[in-house]
């Protein structure tokens, strides 16, 4: 049992590493983002890691069975939902960075960070 | 005399601080009021560690106050550090969060 | 008559989503936008207080342990919350009237992330759920980013971008966290984390919790735009447009105040996690108004002068005691209000004059004399004038720090309400008082009766919680006892 939990536990940590690790050192903004996303799948997949049991049975309680071995059998479902509200709202989050970084690409016609999110308070402050 | 020179070294840098179009006297009086109050803020704000160890804060209050007032433009380098590049920001954030996390981890037993 | 609560959340939402889907029929979005959004300030002043589980789902006792659970999502409803909600239901009133009489064509899309943006911030502080809470304060994020690139402002798009990559950071970590929480207690509810905790079931110093504590306060930064985000946060304080920026400010203000009194329920055993609050608060109030001085573009400066004033709630929170944290929300409440009004006087101020550059403006005061004087109040009530509200929360927060034996923090109070004091004056003169420049033009329009009107009613608030603060401060005081019990 701990084996499979520890290694989806190392998994997770090793996808928010990464993820951080491309979100501050990767200049191309597609692939900061990959990196932002990887950091979200970590936490859930964290999370997702909680709710492991080894042998453990899908949490529906059918008509037949004995509620008591039910309980001691079932894996815990809460981090379960938890994490499908997670996974939705990392889809949207993910789905207006990749629709903004569009218009930002027409704009300047490149993906580098440093260029596309540079300072701008110098250009906006004094035009003539 | 030479604090003098250096005070007016600040103005000067402070031109350069708005450098695309005009100074304003109330600008610059903005931004020397901003230095003043930088400096007198976070000396004060050491003082809180006195509740750690008197000695420490003593300590601590001389140095800034030294290390502050030698270094008197310090608003052209707040301000650089606190531009909206995304690579900054994002160098400040990572920095807060491991800042947070290590105190935490050595702090939550002791204090 | 507990069946309002949820509907406080629901209302505006179903609002945003029929907003949104008819947006063709612009006099019946119209309508219907003027509609709800007068319901919003009404429904939770004729509410009675109390919770509301969802799908009925009511606390269950465990029979082996005694130990009462909460299996539903539980929102609980207060005077605290009552007075935060119908004052966010107000300004969304204000705002949505200002927009709707601004444009001939409304966009129904915009409307919905205004509405969307409500209702986030009202379930943040309504709910008793952690999960729940994170849920919401990433819808509230997204709102915000779409509120900010809708505005047709320059570079208003990189903004909204880099607001969401930092935010990108920022909620995974308080999800992390959230998920070492549930790991170890096995709940989401904050009331049942809370009697686990004070049943000794849990060690509090064992480095788990420490690291969820760590990881939840990250994303506590980013949600209130403390330091690191200062820079972030009045960034996109100034990329929105003046009304809705208004907005803006409130979403943040409700979500701080709600996350953290979330924190401070579970974690309040920490000694350690005060002297954090503390210590962001006073870095927020110093880089605030120190960087709010040097600006030019005066949008920019309110934005680091909320920042800054964001410190003020954080330190009444961070002292902890009964007294201190009543005078943080109270500060809350006062901050919604006072920046509300400098967003949308100024608003008006670049709608007649199309220039936010201090250094070319001036001499206004004889265009638009009845603007001048209202900014003028509500910048005076910032700083902390007497008889305006700002005066007896910041009262309230130095009296408070004294008491708790930190007379630094009353100095540094004082200092910080001195410096706002001087940012305003500065920006008043420059605007208003000095000779105007040749090259300007002031439109010989009048502004608009809607951004007076709303300012003349947050004036009203002003005074009258300024004159009568106790009708406000005795009722968050015995929340506030609740709390601390």
């Amino acid at each position: 049992m701990a084996e499979t939990q520890l290694a989806i536990l190392f998994t997770s940590i090793a996808l928010v590493v990464i993820g951080l690790y491309a979100a501050i050192f990767v200049d191309n903004i597609i692939k900061k983002i990959i990196g932002i996303s990887f950091i979200e799948e970590g936490a859930n997949l964290f999370i997702v890691g909680i709710g492991y049991k080894a042998g453990g049975i899908v949490p529906i309680l059918m008509p037949n069975m004995d509620p008591a071995w039910f309980a001691s059998n079932a894996s815990y479902p809460l981090p379960y939902g938890l994490v499908l509200t997670s996974i939705v709202i990392g889809a949207s989050t993910l789905a207006v960075m990749l629709a903004l970084v569009m218009v930002l690409y027409r704009k300047y016609g490149t993906l580098s960070t440093s260029v596309m999110l540079a300072d701008t308070s110098k250009q906006e402050e004094y035009n003539e | 005399m030479k604090l003098y020179d250096q005070l007016f070294y600040v103005v000067k840098r402070f031109k350069k601080l708005f450098s695309p179009g005009p100074v304003t006297n109330a600008d610059v009086s903005g931004s020397i009021t901003a230095e003043i109050f930088i400096i007198v803020s976070i000396v004060i704000a050491s003082l809180l560690l006195r509740h750690v160890s008197v000695l420490l804060a003593g300590f601590v209050t001389l140095i800034l106050a030294v290390v502050l007032i030698t270094n008197i433009p310090l608003i052209p380098k707040f301000r650089i550090e606190q531009e909206d590049s995304l690579n900054k920001m994002l160098f400040y954030a990572i920095i807060a969060l491991g800042f947070i996390v290590i105190f935490l981890y050595w702090g939550g037993n002791l204090v | 008559m507990n069946e309002l609560i949820p509907l406080m959340v629901i209302v505006p939402m179903m609002a945003a989503l029929l907003l949104s889907a008819f947006s063709k029929y612009d006099k019946l979005i119209r309508i219907l936008a003027f509609v709800v959004a007068i319901c919003l300030p009404i429904i939770p002043i004729v509410s009675n207080y109390g919770l509301h589980f969802f799908g009925g789902y009511e606390p269950m006792v465990d029979n082996v342990t005694n130990i009462l659970y909460h299996p539903a999502i539980t929102y609980s409803f207060d005077f605290m919350q009552q007075c935060f909600i119908a004052m966010i239901g107000l300004l969304t009133f204000l705002v949505v009237f200002i927009y709707l009489s601004k444009y001939k064509k409304v966009s129904g899309p915009y409307l919905f992330l205004l509405f969307m943006g409500t209702s986030a911030a009202t379930a943040l502080i309504l709910t008793d759920d952690i999960f729940h809470m994170f849920v919401f304060f990433e819808i509230l994020a997204l709102a915000q980013v779409g509120i900010v690139a809708a505005s047709s402002i320059e570079y208003s798009y990189e903004m909204a971008l880099k607001y969401m990559i930092l935010g990108a950071i920022g909620s995974p970590m308080m999800l992390l966290g959230i998920g070492f929480l549930l790991a170890m207690t096995g709940t989401v509810n904050v009331t049942d984390i809370v009697a686990i905790l004070r049943g000794g079931l849990l060690n509090v110093t064992s480095p788990v919790f420490l690291l969820s504590l760590g990881l939840i306060f990250f994303g506590w930064l980013y949600a209130s735009g403390l330091p690191p985000f200062h820079t972030i946060k009045s960034g996109i304080y100034s990329k929105a447009e003046p009304h809705a920026a208004a907005l803006l400010q409130s979403f943040t203000v409700i979500s701080m105040i709600s996350i953290v009194i979330i924190m401070f329920r579970i974690y309040s055993s920490l000694p350690i996690f005060e002297v954090f609050i503390v210590l962001f608060s006073v870095i927020a109030m110093i880089l605030g108004v120190s960087m709010a001085l040097t600006q030019t573009d005066f949008r920019r400066m309110i934005g680091f002068l909320a920042v800054g004033e964001l410190g003020f709630i954080g330190l009444g929170i961070g002292l902890g005691t009964q007294f201190a944290l009543t005078a943080g929300l109270f500060q809350a409440l006062n901050e919604i209000v006072i920046t509300a009004l400098l967003f949308i006087g100024f608003g008006a101020i670049v709608h007649s004059t199309n220039e936010v550059d201090t250094r070319k403006l001036g001499g206004l005061l004889a265009y638009h004399p009845k603007v001048g004087i209202m900014l003028l109040i509500g910048g005076l009530a910032m700083a902390g004038v007497p008889p305006l509200n700002g005066f007896q929360s910041k009262l309230m927060l130095v009296q408070a720090s004294l008491s708790c034996g930190y007379p630094e923090l009353s100095i540094l109070t004082i200092m910080v309400s001195i410096a706002t004091f001087v940012v305003f004056v500065k920006t008043f003169y420059s605007m208003f008082l000095r000779p105007k420049p040749h090259d300007l033009e002031v439109a010989d329009k009048e502004v608009p009766k809607a951004m007076v009107f709303t300012m003349l009613i947050l004036l009203i608030v002003i005074f009258a919680l300024g004159l009568f603060p106790n009708v406000v401060t005795s009722g968050i005081s015995n929340y506030v006892g609740g709390l601390l019990l």
